[in-house]
C-alpha cells in the first residue's frame, strides 16, 4: 500500500515541484532566530484573510444582493439559518481584527525598518494590499444595506465627484444610477465577493514571494545572510518548521481567545464594529445623526473633515495612505531598527503612533472647535513623521548594530 | 536633564500615558446632547434574556399593547414561542389574535403600512431591531419617559424622543405624568447642604422632573416600571434572539482557546531549547 | 537530547495536537449546520390544512404543498363502485411498485374511505392531469370509467390516481403523507399512522 502510494507520489512530484517548494518555503525556509511577538501579526493576517473567506463564501450562499432584499436577508442569517449568527459574526470580527492586526504589522515594519533595501517591494505589496483591504471593507460594509451603509456609501461616492472636471460623471459611473440603489448594491457584491478577493489573494502570495526572495527581518536589524555555515543557510537562522510554526501558534492561540471574546461577547464592538444606525433599514430620506465611518477609517475620515475643501480633503485624505509607499525612500538611516536609531526617530515615531491614535478617536465622535483644532495638529503630525525622515534620519546619531544575534 | 527628557519621551510607557491624557481630556469636550435628549443620561437597563417568566410577561405586553401598530417582520410567532418555552398551543391561543397565522410565519404586523401612515402621518416602524439601532437603555428610558403637553396632536411629549407621532399607550397604566418643577436642596462646594441663618436648608426651584398624577394609572410605579423592564427584555431578546445561546457557548470556545494557547506555548518553550 | 526531553516533546505534541483536531468538528459544525433547511424553508415547507367537509360528492379541488399540486377527491359511491372497471386496464392497480404510504387501507388509496389525497404531478414528465370523473366515452378511451387525463403526453390514470397500461406514465400518481381529523385534513404529516 505505502509502495503504491509512494510511487504516486513521486509520478506527481516529478512533474510538480511538491517537495522542493515545501522545503523551500516552509518547512525548512530560514527565519531568524530570534524574533519577538510584533513579528506574529503577519501569520495573524494570514489566519484571518482564511476566516474572512471562509465566512464570506457561507454568507453569500443566503445573502440576496439586491436593494429590497438585502437587510432582511442578513436577519434571515441571523435567525432562520442555522448557526448563521455564527458565521455573520465572524466576518464582522474577522473584518475589524484584520484591519487591528494589519495595522499593528505595519507598525512592526516602521519599528524594524523592515521596507529598507532589500525589502523595499515586499513593503510595496504590502502597502497596496492595505489598498486593497480599504477598498474591501468599504464595499462589504455597504452590503447589509443599513442607514450607515446607505450614507457612508453616500459619502464615499460623493468624494469622487470632489475631482475636478470628470468628478460629477464619474460620482454617477460609479453608482450606476443617479442615487445609491440596487444597482450599487449588486456592483459592489461582485467586487467585494470576487474581484477584490482575488486581487487580495494575489498580492499576498506576491508579498510572500516577495519576502521569501530576501528573507524575513528581525528586531535588531542585522543582516543574517552575512554569517552562512558551509551549507549556505544563515548562522542566525531556524527552520521554519518546527520552530517557527510553533510559535505561530502560540500567537494564533492568543489571537483565537481575542476573536472569541468579540465574537461572543461583544460582536458589535460597542458600535464601533458593527455600528447602531446599521440595525436600522437604508433609508434615503433620513440621515443619522452622525455618520461615521467604521473604526479602521477613522484617522482618515478626520483628516478629510479637518481640512475645510472637499477636494483638499480628498488630497489630503489620498496622500495619507499614499505616503507610505514611499517611506523606504524617506528613511535615510544607516540602522533598520529603532533599537539603534537616534532620539528623533524614536520621538517620531512616537508622536506617529499617538497622532494615528487620536486621529482615529477623533474620527469617531462629533466636531467641535477644540476638536478640529487637534485634527490639525494631528493630521500635521502626522505628515511630518514622513516628510521630515529624510532629514531627522540622517541628522540623528545611530548605534553601533551587532553582528550576530 | 537632557538625558532624562530624552529618556522620557523614547520609553513606550510615556507614550501609553500621553495618549491617554489626550484621548481623555478630548472626550470629555463632548459635542452633542446624548441619545436620551431632554430626559439627560438614559436610564442604565440590563437585559436577563434566561430569566423566561420576564420575557413571557414582556411578549404578552407587546402583542396586547404594541403589536396593533407595530410589526416584529424578522420574528417568527412558532420561533418566540419555543425561546420563551411556552407551549405553543397556549400561546396561539392567547397571544395570537390572528386565526390565519401559522407557527412559521413571521410577524408581519396588524397594520398596513400605507393606512398606519395615513392615519398617524409615519407608518409606526417594525420594531424588532429597536433595541440594536437606539439601545436597550434608550427603549426602556423611553417608554417611561411622556407627559401630558396639550400643545401636542395626542396631548403628550416625550422627553426621550421630543415631538414623537407616538401616543402614550400605556397611559392607563402608568397614570399621566407631568413635568413638575421641585424645590431642590442646594449642595455647597464641600459636598452639604447649604442652610440659612436659622437652620432650614436653602433650596432653588428645579424643573423637568416626571411625575405621575397621584392617584391615577391601575400600576403603581414600581409595576410600571416592573412591565416595562419585561418588555424591554423582551425587545432585547426579539432583537437577537441567538444572545443567549451567543453568550452561553462563548464560555466553551473561550475555554478551549485558553487552553490550546497554554498547551502551544508549552510546546514552543520546549523547542525553543534547541536553538537557546 | 535526554531521554526526558524526547517523552515530554512527545506528549506536548500529542496534548496539543488532540486538543488542536478535537476543535475542529465543533469549528466545522456551524457550517454544516448553516446547511440545513432554514427556519424559512421549513415554514413554506410546512404541512397544509384544509376543511373539506364543504366539498361536494365527486368535485376535485387542488391545494399547494412544497409548490406542488396536490388533488383532494371527494367520491362518490358510484365511482368508487366504478373502480373495478378499469381494473384490467391498470398497469399497477396495487400499487405495488411506488412507495405507497397507506397500502391496502382503502381503495381510495387513502386513509379514508371517502377521500382521495394524490400529488398532481403526472408520473411520466411532470404535467398537471385533468380530473374526468364522468363515466361516458372520451377522445383518448371509448370505455372511459372516469378518472385523470393527462393533456401533455396523452397518459391516463383511473379516479384514484392509479395509471393505465401502454401509456408514457409509468407509475400511479403518487400519494403524500397526509392524515384526517374530523373534518380537518392534514397534507404532508402522516399523523403517527403509516
Amino acid at each position: 500500500m505505502n509502495q503504491i502510494f509512494s510511487n504516486i507520489f513521486n509520478w506527481v512530484n516529478h512533474r510538480l515541484p511538491i517537495v522542493n517548494t515545501f522545503e523551500r518555503h516552509l518547512s525548512k525556509h530560514p527565519v531568524p532566530k530570534k524574533v519577538n511577538f510584533w513579528y506574529l501579526f503577519g501569520a495573524l493576517a494570514s489566519v484571518t484573510l482564511i476566516i474572512q473567506i471562509v465566512s464570506g463564501i457561507w454568507l453569500i450562499m443566503p445573502y440576496e444582493n439586491t436593494e429590497e432584499g438585502a437587510f432582511a436577508s442578513v436577519e434571515y442569517i441571523m435567525r432562520d439559518v442555522d448557526y448563521g449568527w455564527v458565521i455573520r459574526y465572524m466576518h464582522t470580527t474577522g473584518a475589524s481584527l484584520f484591519f487591528a492586526v494589519v495595522y499593528l504589522h505595519m507598525f512592526r515594519g516602521l519599528l524594524y525598518g523592515s521596507y529598507q533595501k532589500p525589502r523595499e517591494l515586499v513593503w510595496i505589496f504590502g502597502c497596496t494590499i492595505y489598498l486593497a483591504m480599504m477598498a474591501e471593507g468599504f464595499l462589504g460594509y455597504v452590503l447589509p444595506y443599513g442607514q450607515m451603509s446607505y450614507w457612508g456609501a453616500q459619502v464615499i461616492i460623493s468624494l469622487f465627484g470632489a475631482i475636478p472636471y470628470v468628478g460629477e460623471s464619474l460620482e454617477l459611473w460609479v453608482r450606476g444610477d443617479y442615487y445609491i440603489s440596487g444597482i450599487t448594491v449588486s456592483r459592489f457584491f461582485a467586487l467585494h465577493v470576487v474581484a477584490l478577493p482575488l486581487v487580495l489573494i494575489a498580492l499576498v502570495f506576491l508579498h510572500l514571494v516577495a519576502l521569501h526572495e530576501v528573507g524575513a527581518g528581525n528586531p535588531e536589524g542585522v543582516d543574517i545572510e552575512e554569517h552562512l555555515d558551509e551549507d549556505g543557510i544563515p548562522l542566525d537562522s531556524v527552520p521554519f518548521f518546527p520552530y517557527k510554526v510553533l510559535n505561530a501558534l502560540v500567537g494564533i492561540g492568543v489571537f483565537m481567545t481575542v476573536f472569541a471574546i468579540i465574537m461572543f461577547f461583544f460582536p458589535e464592538g460597542g458600535g464601533y464594529f458593527i455600528e447602531m444606525a446599521n440595525f436600522e433599514e437604508a433609508n434615503p430620506l433620513v440621515t443619522p445623526e452622525h455618520i461615521a465611518p467604521v473604526w479602521y477609517y477613522a484617522p482618515y475620515y478626520t483628516m478629510l473633515r479637518a481640512v475645510p475643501d472637499p477636494l483638499g480633503g480628498l488630497i489630503v485624505m489620498g496622500s495619507a495612505v499614499a505616503i507610505f509607499f514611499v517611506v523606504p525612500w524617506l528613511d535615510r538611516s544607516n540602522v533598520a531598527s529603532i533599537r539603534y536609531k537616534g532620539i528623533y526617530s524614536k520621538i517620531a515615531l512616537g508622536l506617529f503612533a499617538i497622532s494615528f491614535i487620536t486621529l482615529g478617536y477623533l474620527g469617531t465622535v462629533g466636531v467641535t472647535e477644540i476638536r478640529k483644532t487637534v485634527s490639525l495638529i494631528c493630521t500635521v503630525l502626522y505628515f511630518a513623521f514622513f516628510l521630515l525622515m529624510p532629514i531627522y534620519t540622517k541628522l540623528e546619531t545611530t548605534k553601533e548594530v551587532p553582528n550576530r544575534l | 536633564m537632557k538625558n532624562k527628557l530624552k529618556f522620557i519621551l523614547s520609553t513606550k510607557t510615556s507614550f501609553v500615558l500621553i495618549s491617554l491624557c489626550i484621548l481623555t481630556s478630548l472626550s470629555l469636550d463632548a459635542a452633542e446632547g446624548g441619545p436620551c435628549k431632554d430626559y439627560g443620561e438614559c436610564d442604565e437597563f440590563n437585559y436577563s434574556l434566561n430569566n423566561k417568566e420576564s420575557l413571557q410577561r414582556g411578549a404578552s405586553t407587546f402583542l396586547n399593547y404594541c403589536y396593533g401598530c407595530h410589526s416584529l417582520q424578522y420574528s417568527r410567532w412558532g420561533r418566540v414561542a419555543a425561546d420563551l418555552n411556552i407551549p405553543e398551543e397556549l400561546f396561539f391561543d392567547n397571544l395570537v389574535f390572528d386565526n390565519a397565522v401559522k407557527s412559521g410565519d413571521l410577524m408581519k404586523g396588524a397594520m398596513s403600512k400605507e393606512d398606519s401612515a395615513d392615519w398617524f402621518g409615519v407608518a409606526p416602524p417594525d420594531l424588532t431591531l429597536v433595541t440594536r439601532s437606539k439601545g436597550d437603555d434608550w427603549v426602556y428610558t423611553y417608554l417611561r419617559a411622556y407627559y401630558e403637553d396639550s400643545s401636542k396632536q395626542y396631548g403628550v411629549n416625550n422627553l426621550v424622543y421630543p415631538g414623537t407621532a407616538m401616543p402614550n399607550v400605556l397611559v392607563d397604566l402608568q397614570g399621566n405624568q407631568k413635568l413638575v418643577c421641585k424645590n431642590i436642596p442646594l449642595i455647597g462646594k464641600n459636598g452639604g447642604e447649604k442652610r440659612d441663618d436659622d437652620g432650614k436648608t436653602l433650596t432653588k426651584e428645579k424643573c423637568g422632573y416626571l411625575e405621575v398624577v397621584d392617584g391615577e394609572g391601575l400600576l403603581s410605579k414600581e409595576e410600571f416600571d416592573s412591565l416595562i423592564y419585561d418588555l424591554t427584555n423582551f425587545l432585547v431578546y426579539v432583537g437577537e434572539p441567538a444572545k443567549a445561546e451567543r453568550e452561553r457557548i462563548g464560555w466553551y470556545v473561550i475555554f478551549f482557546f485558553v487552553i490550546f494557547t497554554a498547551l502551544s506555548s508549552l510546546l514552543y518553550r520546549e523547542y525553543q531549547k534547541d536553538y537557546h | 537530547m535526554q531521554e526526558k526531553d524526547k517523552t515530554r516533546r512527545k506528549v506536548l505534541i500529542g496534548l496539543t495536537s488532540a486538543v488542536g483536531l478535537s476543535g475542529i468538528p465543533f469549528a466545522a459544525t456551524p457550517f454544516i449546520a448553516a446547511w440545513n433547511p432554514s427556519a424559512k424553508a421549513k415554514a413554506s415547507g410546512a404541512s397544509v390544512k384544509i376543511d373539506v367537509s364543504k366539498m361536494r360528492y365527486g368535485q376535485q379541488i387542488q391545494v399547494a404543498w412544497r409548490k406542488q399540486p396536490v388533488f383532494i377527491v371527494r367520491h362518490t359511491s358510484e365511482s368508487l363502485q366504478n373502480l373495478d372497471l378499469s381494473l384490467s386496464k391498470l398497469a399497477d392497480p396495487s400499487s405495488d411498485a411506488i412507495d405507497e404510504p397507506y397500502k391496502n387501507m382503502s381503495p381510495t388509496r387513502s386513509q379514508s374511505n371517502e377521500y382521495s389525497v394524490l400529488t398532481g404531478v403526472c408520473t411520466h414528465l411532470g404535467c398537471s392531469p385533468k380530473y374526468y370523473p364522468e363515466v361516458e366515452p372520451k377522445s383518448w378511451d371509448a370505455s372511459w370509467s372516469g378518472g385523470f387525463f393527462c393533456p401533455c403526453h396523452g397518459s391516463m390514470f383511473d379516479i384514484v390516481g392509479r395509471v393505465y397500461k401502454g401509456v408514457p406514465a409509468p407509475t400511479n400518481l403518487v400519494v403524500p403523507p397526509h392524515f384526517f381529523e374530523g373534518n380537518i385534513l392534514t397534507i404532508g404529516e402522516d399523523g403517527g399512522v403509516a
